[in-house]
Parts: C-alpha cells; structure tokens; sequence
C-alpha cells in the first residue's frame, strides 16, 4: 500500500531529495560506482578528499579487518586539485546528489588554495572539511582535535567558500566532541558531519609487528556505530538542536534501521562509508528503506523523526 | 532491439560442489544463470571476483586446530578476492566458476561449510587479467604456491583457444604437498612431462620445482626457469612469461624476463576492501615510463596482472610483509 511519505530533506539550506549520502572516500571522485548503483538516487555525494597537490597516500597494508569492522590507512591518497578539475567536475556536473568535495591539507593555506578554487565551480553545492584523518603525519587530525585550530580553520575556510555550504567532519578522537562541535558552529561551519574514524590497531602475532605500515589506523564499520550514534546525540543535544547547525551522521551505516537510529540521534542526514565497499548498493536500499520505516511508524514526513529519541 | 549484455555486477550463485582436495586446499564449484552466467562466461583468466561470505557459518570447532579455532571466531565483514582456476559456459546461459583455495583464515574456513545448493553473491568479474599479444609462439607459466589457479585457467585458454602458442608450467612450492592441484599428481621426475593432471588434461606439459627436493626440480622455481632458458634456444620475441605467486619470486621471474628481453606479465596480490577502485587499499607501486617516478597503481582496477616491466617489487618493508 502506498501512503505519501515525505523523505526529502532540508540540509543547510540546501533541499535535499532524502536523507542519504555516501562518505568520503569511500564512493570514489564522481561516478566511480555508477557501474553498481545508481548514484543519482542518492540525497548526497561526498568526494574522496583533495587536497592541493597529488599525494600517493601510504605504504601497503593500507587496511585490515577487525571483528565488525576495518582500519584503514590510506594516507589521503588522491589525483590533486588540478586533476581534479580537468577530469572529475565535468561528470560531478552530470551528478544529481548534492555534492560536497572532501578537502584535506597540511597547512590552513592549503585548504583555502583548494576551496578558493572550487568555489565558484557550478558543479558543487559545498565542501566538507577534513580536519580528522588520522593516517596522516601532518595538518587532518592534529586541527581537529583543538578547539582553537578548529576555529581558525574553519573561518579560514568557511571566508574562502563564497556561497558554498561548509560542512565540518569531527573526529571521534577527542575528550569532549562537543567542545569541537561548538567551536566549529562558532567560527560559521552550515553543517557538521561525525563522526570519522577512530584511532586504532592491530597486530600481527606471527610477526609480533602492527599489521598497518601506518602501525595505526581508523577504525570504520559496524564496530563504532554505537559509539557514534552517542556521539552524533551528544553534539545534537548539547550543540545544534539550538543552533539549528544540522548534523551529517555517520559510523557503520550497513541498512535502513541503523541510517534511522542515526536521524533518531539527531543527525538531519546519514553518511553511508564502509558498506559501500561491501554491498556497493547498499545506499540505494537504504534509501527505500527509510521510506519503508516511515510508512510502518506512520511518519509523514521525516524531519519529525530528527533527534526524536531525545 | 538486443539486450544490453550483462558485464559485470553483484550476482547470486549457487554452490555445486566444495570438496577437500590434499592439505589445506579445497575447490568451490559456483554456478551462476542469467545475467551471472552471461557476465562470467567473459571472464579473462587472471581476473577475480569478491566472495561475500559473510553470512556462511565457521566449520564446528572440533574440526579446527587452536589456531583455527581462534581465527574463526574472528567476525568477517569484507568480502574476500579470489581468481579461477577454471571458467565454463553453456551458451551463456550457465556459466560454472572454479575456486581453489587454502583455508587458512576466518574467511576461507568458513567458506569449507558451503555445500551444494547454498547461495552466495559473488561481485564481478573484476580487474584485468592476463593478456594474449600477437605473435607469440611459446608461453612459460611460472608458478609459485597458491598462485597457481589463475596460471591453470590461462594455461586452459591457451591449449583449447591459441594452438599456435606452445605452453609451459612451471610449478613451484616449499613441498610437495603444497602444490595446489587437484587430480591426481604422477610419480615426478626431475624433467618436463605430465605429471599434473590438471594440465596433462589439455595435453599441456609441466615441470615441478620444490624448495625440499620432495618432488622434482631441487630448488627455487625461478631457477628452473633460468635452466630452461639456458638450455633451450626461444626466440625473445616470439616468447611470453605469465607469472603468479608471492612477490619475491615475481620479483625474480621480472628480472629473470628483463635480463633475457622477453615479455612478462605478472599477477600481483593486495590486500583488498572494495575490488572495485574506491577504497584505494591495495596500491601497488608502478614506474612512470622512463620518468625514474613512480606512483601507486591499483591492484584490484589497473591490475592484478602488471606488465612486469612496470612494477616496483617490494619485498619486505620496515618488516612488513606485503
């Protein structure tokens, strides 16, 4: 039986067709999936990270699976901004998921170098901000984990972006999430996604060695989705439920149930990441998904499930 | 109007038969209809697919070693690669895939719990797999270990679909019990002959090597390459070498091919999330032209199979093994 559902979204100003995108680095530059899914079902699309100049990422083993979960150390890996634009715009123009590019740097210029650039580019509605990687030995994690080097960043940032929405991705990786969250909202960010991975190891007992070259790694997957749906509730009840900041929540996302819990939380959209490497699809379902749980709790619309749990 | 021909996608196939072979081998026999049949009946050898085995239940634990037993216990969530050893089709509308695998870890335990009729989806196929260049008259196909399925299914295509081209096995393990074959292996002489059934069966000849004299050629498999090169006159040109095994012996069979200007392509191995170019995990370094650059190339998009020419070996790294 059909009954009208409303899953479309409103995210930073921005009217969103539902409430689904795919995270960073895990759905390629543009259409890289378009052989799998059809990637303008999606509400949102967010680019691997770019940062200025190419980098090659890390020495392999770049991952390893954990119970639930998997580590990865990429190293931010990607074709730079140049390439960027001469080969991947042109197919994010054909995209219909809002897109956001994933910047990335080791110094405050070199996020603006990139976001300047982008900046008047038709093809994207916003940025988001990467001041968490944790397989990097300068710039992601170490801003992202002060409070004062978020602020400045992301005015930095959010001055360079013109009319672009600035979304803020948090790392887990720190004592109080709230403390960034704030400091990030304070400085301008529209929007904040969290969590990104958390720091991690593992290692090989044969060799008695981590089993990363990176020795570390951030941990992804079903393992820290409770951990990030206490998060994502956190930073809603403590932060953006006043501000109206919305949350991009995100953390082990495999189907429609755990994308709900998400919304439940408190996030206004879901970020789909390591599942998209299992079941390249599975975005696609958990849109149908949502719409599903929205008709069997009889919710006609679906901002009134965002932060419902309290 | 023609239907769009299926190429590549998530497929569901079904188990015909997973059966112990000698040691920690087994074979998996998957069978896959319709748009499956049609998109794995191109598969090239070399290429590979992603196993979902997620939802398939560990073997009972009083058929697990310690180790085992601690490894199974271990939850799976990615899915595992692996290549053929032999791919059949009948008129596309049944395409039967071969896996012949070790089981070691908490995925491939698992996987010995198939059995008949059970389903599994089964992503590909994915990544490029060896090619064939004109003019070529002799084809040698290095083996070591459990590189051996993709070299099988090659050296297949090669008898029944290239008669002009003369192939060659060389097989390579630690020990005899360790050559993943199934069928039966002959009594083996030091010489080249039939003694693997899974290559006599298309009338292709072989030569073992083993680390500890159990079987064969006595020493490294890339040595009995360079004596078969030393003895017999090839022409360089006309001649190919197809590798697969750890990197160490890719690496030397790469110098072994360089030294004598014969091509080489190798299929290399990465630890792997995705199979399909996003997660960027199994990088494999890659010179630039003459530049004296490299950069990292993916072993699951632009590989598994490298022209040899190409490819920086690496070894062991700070201890890593790769």
């Amino acid at each position: 039986m059909e009954s009208n559902v409303d899953i479309s979204v409103e995210f930073a100003g921005l009217k969103l067709a539902n409430p689904v995108f795919t995270a960073s680095g895990t759905c390629g530059y543009a259409d890289e999936l378009a052989e799998f899914t059809d990637v303008d079902s999606l509400g949102g699309f967010i680019t691997k990270s770019i940062t200025a100049k190419p980098r090659m990422g890390n020495p392999v083993p770049r991952i390893v699976e954990t119970d639930s979960g998997m580590l990865n150390a990429i190293g931010l890996a990607n074709i730079g901004l140049d390439k960027f634009i001469e080969e991947k715009l042109p197919l994010l123009q054909k995209m219909k998921p809002a897109v956001f590019v994933n910047v990335a740097g080791e110094t405050i210029e070199e996020y603006v170098t990139v976001v300047n650039k982008l900046s008047s580019e038709q093809a994207i509605a916003g940025f988001e901000l990467n001041i968490s990687c944790p397989n990097v030995k300068k710039g992601g994690i170490t801003f992202g984990t002060d409070p004062v080097q978020v602020k400045d960043i992301t005015s930095a940032v959010k001055a360079a972006s013109g009319q672009k929405i600035l979304i803020v991705k948090l790392s887990p990786n720190v004592t109080d999430i709230s403390v960034i969250a704030r400091a990030a909202v304070e400085a301008g960010a529209d929007a904040l996604s969290l969590v990104n991975t958390f720091t991690a190891m593992v290692i090989d007992i044969e060799r008695q060695r981590p089993v990363l070259a990176n020795r570390t790694g951030g941990l992804s997957g079903p393992a820290i989705k409770p951990i990030a749906v206490y998060m994502v509730n956190k930073v809603y009840n403590e932060v953006t439920k006043e501000t109206k900041v919305p949350i991009l929540g995100g953390g082990g996302i495999r189907n429609a149930s755990d994308a709900v819990e998400f919304i439940l939380a408190g996030a206004t959209a879901v970020a789909v990441g390591t599942w998209n490497f299992i079941i390249p699809d599975c975005a696609k379902k958990i849109i149908g998904g949502i719409e599903d749980y929205c008709r069997r709790k009889d919710v006609s619309n679906i901002k009134e499930l965002v932060g419902a749990a309290g | 109007m023609t239907e769009t021909r299926a190429t590549k996608g998530d497929f569901t196939a079904v188990v015909t038969a997973n059966r112990h072979i000698s040691s920690c081998f087994y074979k998996l026999i998957l069978q896959f209809s319709e748009q499956g049949a049609q998109a794995f009946a191109q598969t090239m050898p070399g290429q590979f697919a992603q196993l979902d085995l997620s939802g398939t239940a560990p073997p009972p634990a009083e058929r697990l070693n310690e180790q085992q037993a601690d490894a199974v216990q271990r939850g799976i969530i990615l899915r595992r690669p692996y290549s053929f050893c032999e791919v059949t089709t009948k008129d596309d509308k049944t395409t039967t895939v071969e896996i012949l695998y070790c089981a070691l870890g908490p995925a491939s335990l698992r996987m010995t719990t198939l059995k008949p009729a059970d389903k599994i989806t089964v992503l590909g196929p994915l990544g490029n797999g060896f090619s064939i260049p004109q003019g070529k008259n002799t084809a040698l196909l290095v083996i070591g270990g459990m590189g051996a399925p993709p070299i099988q299914h090659l050296a297949g295509v090669l008898s029944m679909e290239h008669s002009d081209i003369y192939p060659l096995v060389f097989a390579g393990a630690k020990t005899k019990s360790k050559l993943p074959f199934e069928g039966r292996i002959d009594e083996i002489s030091k010489e080249i002959g039939f003694p693997i059934h899974a290559f006599a069966r298309f009338g292709v000849e072989s030569q073992i090597a083993t680390d500890d004299d159990s079987a064969g050629f006595h020493g490294p498999v890339t040595q009995c390459l360079s004596q078969w090169l030393e003895e017999n006159e090839v022409s360089a040109e006309q001649t190919i070498i197809y590798a697969c095994g750890p990197e160490a012996m890719l690496a030397e069979v790469a110098r072994i091919a360089n030294a004598k200007k014969i091509d080489c392509q190798v299929s290399m191995e990465r630890r792997m999330a995705c199979g399909i170019g996003i997660c960027q995990s199994c990088a494999v370094e890659c010179r630039v032209g003459d530049s004296g650059q490299t950069e990292y190339k993916l072993c699951c998009k632009d590989g598994p199979v490298f022209d040899a020419k190409e490819v920086v070996f690496h070894l062991e790294k700070n201890g890593h093994k790769l």
